[in-house]
C-alpha cells in the first residue's frame, strides 16, 4: 500500500484559559490513505474543529502543542515555518468551509476571486479564466462563462457551495478537508453537493476528510469513519463496521439517538444522558465512563488505548455490541 | 382542535431595485392548539420570513391573519400587531438572540419586565423557569457566552414560554445542534406543549425532527407552500414531486440502504425571475408541456392533502 496522504500521531493541543490549561485534543492518531473519503463525527466540543485547525495550522492563539505529529505525504506540518505552511494551503491542502456566504468575499466577483486563487500559477489571464470556467463546469453550474461576472449574493446557497468547492479544488490538492458543507442546505441539494464530490475525488483522486454531524450524509459519503469524543477518537474503521457494529458505547448510543434511524415516529427522542467532561481537570480513566452504562471500576483508574485491527475502539468492555 | 392562528393568502413583498420581490407569496395555514405545524424548506425559500411577518417583525404586503377568532389589525408599517405575550418567537441562534451583558436571570426575568406582568418576584421566576427547562440554579448568574449551544437553547425556550404564551413560533430550534442534544431540546419542547398547550410552529430543513415531532407539515418553495397536510400522510405518500424529492433525498445512515433517490437537475430560481406557470417546472422530473404555461390550482386529496400539481405522484 501506498503511504498515506495524511497521518496524525499522538496529537495533543491544549487551550490556555482563565480556569487552566483546556486539554482540548488528547492522543488522537488519524490516518488518510491516498484517495479515501474519511469522516470524522462527534458532538459539538470534541474536538474536531481544534484537529483540523492543527492541520491547516490555523490555530487560536492560545492554543499549545502538547506533542504529536502532522505527517503530510512525509513531512511534518508541525515543524514547518509560516511561508512553508502558506505555500500548502490552497495548493496541496485546501478547505470547504461550513458557510459559503462568509468563505467567499461578498465585494469581488466570482471570476475574479478564482483567478485570485490561481496567484500561484504563471498562467496568463485569459488561460485562468478559461480553468476558472472549466472548474465551475465540473461542478455543474449552468452558464459559468456568464458567472464570472457576478457576486456571490447572486448565487443561491446550493450554486454559492459549489463555487467555494470548484475553488478549492482549483489546484488539485492531494487533501480537501470540508467543515459540515451541506449543513446550510436543504436535502435535494445536500444530496447534489455529495454526488458531486464523490465524483470530483474520484477524478482528481484526491483525499477528503470530511466533518459532519449529520450521520446519514457521513453514510453517503465515506469510506472510513472516525468517531471522537471528549478530545480523544474512540472509535475508527470502515463505514460499514463503525456503522453496522459499532464497538464503543459512546459510538453505539450516538447511532441510537439519530432520528434517522428510529423507524416509528416517536416525541420521546432517545438522548445520551448526562453532559461531556471538563476538560480543564480530565477525570481519571475513560473519559466516556461517567456517561456509560456498562461501566466497571476498571473504567474509572485506565484509560482505554485504541485497539483492534482495522475496526479500532478505546473500551475496556469485551464486545458489547448488540 | 381548535384553530389558534389561521392564516389567509399572506404575502411578503420587498421592493428591491428594479421592481420588487415576493419572499412569500400567499400562503394559507392553520396552527391548532397543542400541535406542531412544522415549515420545510431550504434556505431562502421565505420559512424564516414567514415566522417573521406572523410575529409582527416584517411588513405584510397582503392576506389576514386571524389570531383566536380575532382579525390581526396591521400597524402604519403595515406590520401584524399579535399580542406579543401569547405569541413568542424563539430565533435561530440562541447565543446571539442573548444579550451578552446580561445574566440569564435577568434575561428571563425581561420578558415579565416588559410586559409589566405582575411577577411579584421576578428572581423566584427566573430559577422556576430555569427549573422548567432542566437546568440548575447555578445557571442563574452565568452569561451566555458561558453557555453551551443546547443549554442557550433551553434558556431560549425558558425565555419564550416565560408568559405562557398560545403560540410558540420556533425557527429551526435544533440547527447546529448534535443529534443527541437534538433530542434533548425536542424532548422538551413536546413535554413543555403536552403541559402547557401550546401550538408550536416550527420552521426547520431537518425532515427527521419533522417526522418525529409534526402534526402537521407545510413544504415552502420560492415563498409558496406547493404542498401541506398531516405529516404523516405527506410522509407515507407525497404528491408534490418536489416533496418526494425531498423525502427521497434524506440521506440514511444505515450503510445497507438502496439508494432510490430522485435526483434533481438544476438550481433554485432565483425570487427575482419566478419560472412561468408551475415554478418547480424547470427541476421537475414529470413537468409537460402545461406546467410550463399554466399555474396548477390547489387540489385537495385525502385527508385533506394539499398539493399544486398537474401530475401528481400516485396518479
Amino acid at each position: 500500500m501506498s503511504s498515506p496522504v495524511l497521518d496524525i500521531r499522538g496529537l495533543s493541543i491544549s487551550y490556555q484559559t482563565d480556569t487552566g490549561s483546556l486539554q482540548a485534543l488528547r492522543d488522537v492518531n488519524l490516518v488518510v490513505e491516498e484517495g479515501r473519503i474519511i469522516g470524522i463525527v462527534g458532538e459539538s466540543g470534541c474536538g474536531k474543529s481544534t484537529l483540523i485547525s492543527a492541520i491547516i495550522r490555523l490555530l487560536a492563539p492560545n492554543a499549545q502543542i502538547g506533542q504529536g505529529a502532522v505527517n503530510f505525504k512525509g513531512g511534518d506540518l508541525l515543524g514547518l515555518s509560516p511561508e512553508q505552511m502558506r505555500s500548502l494551503r490552497g495548493d496541496e491542502i485546501s478547505m470547504v468551509f461550513q458557510d459559503p456566504m462568509t468563505s467567499l468575499n461578498p465585494v469581488l466577483t466570482i471570476g475574479r476571486q478564482m483567478s485570485d486563487v490561481q496567484h500561484r500559477s504563471t498562467a496568463s489571464r485569459a488561460e485562468k479564466r478559461a480553468r476558472s470556467v472549466m472548474m465551475l463546469e465540473q461542478v455543474g453550474i449552468p452558464d459559468p462563462e456568464s458567472q464570472l461576472q457576478r457576486y456571490p449574493h447572486h448565487l443561491s446557497g446550493g450554486m454559492r457551495q459549489r463555487v467555494a468547492i470548484a475553488m478549492a479544488l482549483m489546484a488539485e490538492p492531494s487533501l480537501l478537508i470540508a467543515d459540515e458543507p451541506t449543513t446550510a442546505l436543504d436535502a435535494t441539494l445536500e444530496v447534489q453537493i455529495i454526488h458531486r464530490l464523490k465524483e470530483l475525488q474520484r477524478e482528481f483522486g484526491c483525499s477528503i476528510l470530511f466533518i459532519s454531524h449529520h450521520l446519514g450524509v457521513i453514510a453517503e459519503l465515506c469510506d472510513e469513519v472516525v468517531v471522537m469524543y471528549a478530545g480523544e477518537v474512540v472509535e475508527a474503521g470502515s463505514l460499514r463496521d463503525v456503522f453496522m457494529n459499532p464497538k464503543h458505547p459512546y459510538t453505539q448510543k450516538l447511532l441510537e439517538c439519530d432520528p434517522a434511524r428510529i423507524a416509528q415516529p416517536t416525541r420521546e427522542l432517545p438522548v445520551i444522558e448526562g453532559s461531556l467532561p471538563n476538560l480543564v481537570n480530565l477525570p481519571n480513566g475513560c473519559i466516556f465512563r461517567e456517561r456509560c452504562s456498562n461501566a466497571v471500576s476498571r473504567c474509572g483508574a485506565e484509560r482505554p488505548l485504541l485497539s483492534g485491527d482495522g475496526h479500532q475502539a478505546a473500551c475496556h468492555l469485551p464486545d458489547t455490541s448488540p | 382542535m381548535s384553530t389558534l392562528l389561521s392564516v389567509r393568502d399572506l404575502r411578503v413583498r420587498y421592493p428591491v431595485r428594479k421592481g420588487f420581490v415576493d419572499v412569500v407569496h400567499g400562503v394559507s395555514l392553520d396552527i391548532n392548539r397543542g400541535e406542531t405545524t412544522a415549515i420545510v424548506g431550504e434556505s431562502g425559500s421565505g420559512k424564516t420570513t414567514l415566522a417573521m411577518a406572523l410575529c409582527g417583525l416584517a411588513p405584510v404586503f397582503g392576506g389576514e391573519v386571524d389570531f383566536d377568532g380575532v382579525q390581526l389589525k396591521r400597524d402604519r408599517r403595515n406590520r401584524l400587531n399579535p399580542d406579543r405575550k401569547r405569541v413568542a418567537l424563539m430565533f435561530q441562534d440562541p447565543v446571539g438572540s442573548l444579550n451578552p451583558r446580561m445574566t440569564i436571570r435577568k434575561a428571563l426575568a425581561e420578558p415579565f419586565r416588559i410586559h409589566r406582568v405582575d411577577a411579584r418576584n421576578p428572581d423566584r421566576e427566573a430559577l422556576r423557569l430555569l427549573a422548567m427547562v432542566g437546568l440548575g440554579n447555578d445557571f442563574a448568574d452565568r452569561y451566555p457566552h458561558q453557555l453551551s449551544g443546547g443549554q442557550a437553547r433551553r434558556v431560549g425556550v425558558a425565555r419564550a414560554l416565560a408568559l405562557q404564551p398560545d403560540i410558540l413560533i420556533a425557527d429551526e430550534p435544533t440547527a447546529g445542534l448534535d443529534v443527541s442534544i437534538q433530542g434533548e431540546v425536542l424532548n422538551l419542547l413536546s413535554r413543555l406543549q403536552r403541559e402547557m398547550g401550546v401550538g408550536i410552529l416550527m420552521i426547520t430543513h431537518n425532515l427527521n425532527v419533522v417526522r418525529h415531532v409534526a402534526d402537521q407539515m407545510a413544504i415552502m418553495y420560492l415563498g409558496r407552500f406547493i404542498e401541506q397536510g398531516h405529516s404523516r400522510q405527506i410522509f407515507s405518500q407525497p404528491r408534490h414531486p418536489y416533496t418526494a424529492a425531498l423525502l427521497s433525498a434524506n440521506p440514511s445512515p444505515d450503510p445497507n440502504a438502496q439508494p432510490s433517490q430522485i435526483e434533481l437537475i438544476g438550481d433554485v430560481p432565483s425570487l427575482l425571475q419566478r419560472p412561468s406557470g408551475c415554478e418547480f417546472h424547470t427541476r421537475c422530473p414529470r413537468a409537460q408541456a402545461q406546467c410550463r404555461s399554466s399555474f396548477p390550482e390547489l387540489t385537495t386529496g385525502k385527508e385533506n392533502q394539499q398539493f399544486n400539481c398537474f401530475f401528481p405522484m400516485g396518479e
